[in-house]
């Protein structure tokens, strides 16, 4: 039976990262939340090999620049569509790597693609998900699988 | 000493210079590279001491850099700073002459963990 990250799994791993590199603080990201609206930066990673599918972080645009401002110690006003795409790019792939290491291997990890506004990942479907807030802004963290796969 | 930090994240570059200030290693020179194509450059004008590298990376991955690094004879200490550390990576990157790999996300302590047999 292969094993697959549940949801507290990916809070786990996004709480850890976050703590590690943008609060400080286990508390700062709190669980719950409508969802992400349509004002939305999306990062995403993809897995191919014996895993196959990806990891997709959503967060709204105001958590998108605050979290840029804290991983490039600026002040969130300052900060701009370059230092975001990096930021919630690097994001995605620390989840993502984290994530895969609880996946069945051997798989490949990609580098991130992040655009502002929704991502459709053709062909797959969400698997596990994780509905979050920081900073009282929304965050959603899911899993996606190959449908080929997940059937 | 001069340590070079590639990643393909600016954000992580200044992290990771950031965690080698609060490990202790400010008296370091800390030089940045994008990828592994930029570090080879970085390394051919003036070699470092350490370098600390991710592993996926555009134009050149980490594990390709240091292939190449050792395949030309530079045998700088080398350590990965990466997102993937399942035990099949971290065989990979040993058995390929990295001395460690360091998970991110990371602490200071793991730096100092990794980096004081090294810079000491």
């Amino acid at each position: 039976m292969t094993y697959i990250p549940s949801a507290d799994d990916l809070e786990v791993i996004t709480r850890e990262v976050w703590t590690s590199f943008l609060d400080g603080d286990p508390g700062g990201l709190l669980p719950g939340g409508d969802g992400v609206g349509a004002e939305r930066v999306t990062g995403c990673v993809h897995l191919s090999g014996a895993y196959t599918g990806s990891i997709v972080l959503q967060c709204s645009a105001p958590a998108a620049r605050d979290a840029a401002a804290a991983l490039f110690s600026m002040q969130p006003g300052d900060v701009t569509s370059t230092e975001i795409i990096d930021a919630i790019g690097e994001l995605a792939n620390m989840v993502g790597g984290n994530v895969k290491s609880m996946l069945p291997g051997p798989s490949t990890l990609s580098l991130p693609a992040v655009v502002h506004g929704q991502l459709a990942v053709p062909g797959a479907q969400v698997v596990r998900e994780v509905t979050l807030v920081w900073r009282n802004e929304p965050l959603v963290v899911s899993l996606w699988q190959q449908a080929a796969q997940a059937a | 000493m001069r340590i070079l930090v590639v990643d393909d994240s600016k954000a992580m570059r200044m992290i990771v210079e950031r965690t080698l200030r609060l490990a202790g290693y400010d008296e370091h020179e800390i030089v940045h590279a994008a990828n592994g194509v930029q570090a080879i450059e970085v390394i051919g004008v003036e070699p470092p001491d350490l370098v600390l590298c991710d592993w996926n990376m555009p134009e050149m991955s980490g594990l390709d850099l240091l292939n190449a690094l050792r395949g030309a004879g530079w045998h700088v200490p080398f350590g990965f700073v990466t997102s993937e550390a399942a035990p099949q990576m971290r065989e990979q990157a040993l058995a390929a002459g990295a001395m460690f790999l360091i998970a991110k996300p990371f602490t200071v302590q793991d730096f100092q963990d990794a980096l004081d047999p090294v810079l000491a």
